[in-house]
């Protein structure tokens, strides 16, 4: 039996969509039977950053409607041939699904595949009680911004109202530049609000752009920053206990985070 | 305590008293009453409401008429007082009450219901009490508390406290780390200030001489007050 993982954020455009790809694409490497699952009806973007867009017949409310089979609508990767992705529509709205459609997905996507990561819209609407409904474990995506930090709180709490506990958080466009020179907040900054456990920070990096662009996840590219963040996290969503990335910020900071973390 | 020419609401220990005019008109009651309440804290929604009146008895039409408005600003009619019941101004029986909170006041004690959380209030919580409220854990911006009492934050104070929301200047904020969005006590506001607020350590804000002011807490508390 697998596990249903969401991806979540409450602010948009903080890197829900690029990190359930690269977790996606990271588990998959390792070997794992993956579904990657689109839940922003209407603003799908998921099959894009993975490159597969022009491999859409059907889509999740496709499924979840009864229009097709949960088979049809899997579209396999490119270059795993242990992950699929299912897309969201674009021409629906939110309302086209509901939580208890998602939770029997999730039910029936647990008995195919070892993970099954959900990438949330942004809100804290339907869109998010449908990408949340049928999930066991949630990732927090954060930006070392105030707006972010508020909006991931907002969330966290509304996890922990639906029985979703201990949500893990991935801080994601990190300039350790920035942060030295005190123009950005800090990682013990962040975590002293949220205080929940983190499981990655994942620099601002040009890669991501590049990778978004060609549709293949920086996971896979060994001279990425971002990628290597991205191949610890995966490691760590499986349970394995990884150093933090040593992303050039001050020891000070590192050992008060690393206390914080739980990590010696 | 909130109030118009003829209708007040007060918290007491024993929950909200709404005291409406005798000698006025009923319609105007009406109007006043609708008016403070929309404009009062929603903390208030939900709460059970008893009212006094003096003597005067209002006809079935006008208690319906009282009740609706009530619900409209999500309050329950619980019951009427009498004069033996309520707290009037030169009547004696209730300065039983009045004295004994004045004698812990001077003591630097006071009491009342109480609402403990244990638990992290994070962005988006809205807690109203009538009373005062004790947080085990930390209220983070976005989140805000509002009590007709006393508010104390076990942990990190960072959101927007209210305390006395009533209107009693006596009440007071206090944290670990007391560094609030926006803090109020009765009718006064104040802002965080914007100089790094770390490792000040515990503090407590509450009105000195009509003037919201914050100092560390135990040691210019109630006795430094005296000095
Ligand atoms: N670490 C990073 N470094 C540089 N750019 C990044 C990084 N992470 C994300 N981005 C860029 O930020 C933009 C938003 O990312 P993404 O689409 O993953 O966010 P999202 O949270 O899914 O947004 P939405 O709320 O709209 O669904 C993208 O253009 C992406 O390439
Ligand atoms: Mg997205």
């Amino acid at each position: 039996m697998g596990e249903v993982i969401v991806v979540t954020s409450g602010k948009g455009g903080v890197g829900k969509t690029t990190t359930s790809a690269n977790i996606g694409t990271g588990l998959a490497a390792e070997g794992h039977k993956v579904v990657l699952v689109d839940t922003d009806i209407g603003l799908r973007n998921l099959d894009v950053v993975m490159g597969l867009e022009n491999r859409i017949v059907y889509d999740l409310v496709d499924v979840t409607s009864g229009n097709c089979r949960l088979k049809q609508a899997l579209i396999k990767d490119k270059r795993f041939s242990n992950l699929f992705l299912l897309p969201a529509a674009q021409t629906k709205d939110k309302t086209a699904v509901s939580p208890e459609q998602m939770k029997i997905l999730a039910k029936e996507l647990k008995e195919e595949f070892d993970y099954a990561i959900i990438d949330c819209p942004a809100g804290i609407e339907q869109g998010f009680r449908n990408a949340i409904a049928g999930a066991d474990r949630a990732v927090v995506v954060c930006t070392p911004e105030v707006s972010a930090v508020r909006d991931a709180d907002r969330i966290i709490g509304l996890l922990e109202a639906s029985e979703l506990r201990n949500p893990k958080l991935i801080i994601n466009r990190l300039r350790p530049a920035m942060v030295k020179r005190g123009d950005m907040m800090d990682i013990s900054d962040i975590l002293d609000i949220l205080a929940i456990e983190l499981i990655g920070v994942v620099p601002e990096d040009e890669s991501i752009v590049v990778s978004t662009n060609r549709g293949e996840p920086a996971v896979m590219d060994q001279g990425s920053k971002a990628g290597e963040a991205y191949r610890r996290i995966t490691r760590r969503i499986k349970g394995e206990d990884v150093p933090l990335m040593n992303l050039e910020v001050p020891s000070g900071i590192m050992d008060r985070l690393k206390r914080l973390v739980g990590i010696r | 305590m909130t109030r118009t020419e003829h209708v007040a609401l007060k918290g007491t220990r024993e929950g909200l008293v709404l005291y409406l005019d005798p000698a006025a008109d009923f319609r105007l009651l009406m109007n006043e009453l609708d008016n403070l309440l929309k404009n009062s804290e929603q903390f208030l929604q939900g709460a059970n409401v008893r009212c006094y009146a003096g003597k005067k008895e209002f006809s079935e039409d006008e208690q319906e008429n009282l009740t609706a408005i009530l619900r409209e600003n999500h309050l329950e009619l619980a019951g009427w007082l009498s004069t033996e019941e309520v707290y009037v101004p030169g009547k004696t029986q209730s300065y039983a009450n009045e004295e004994r909170d004045a004698r812990l006041w001077e003591e630097g004690m006071s009491e009342g219901r109480c609402l403990f959380m244990e638990r992290t209030l994070r962005s988006g919580k809205s807690v109203q009490f009538e009373g005062h409220v004790i947080v085990q854990g930390d209220v983070n911006p976005g989140a805000e508390i509002i009590a007709t009492g006393n508010i104390v934050v076990l942990g990190s104070l960072r959101g927007v406290a209210h305390a006395g929301a009533m209107g009693n200047r006596k009440a007071s904020v206090s944290a670990y780390h007391l560094a609030p969005t926006q803090l109020r006590i009765a009718d006064l506001v104040t802002r965080a200030p914007d100089d790094e607020t770390d490792g000040r350590g515990p503090e407590i804000a509450r009105i000195k001489d009509d003037q919201l002011t914050v100092e560390a807490a135990g040691m210019n508390g109630w006795r430094g007050k005296a000095r």
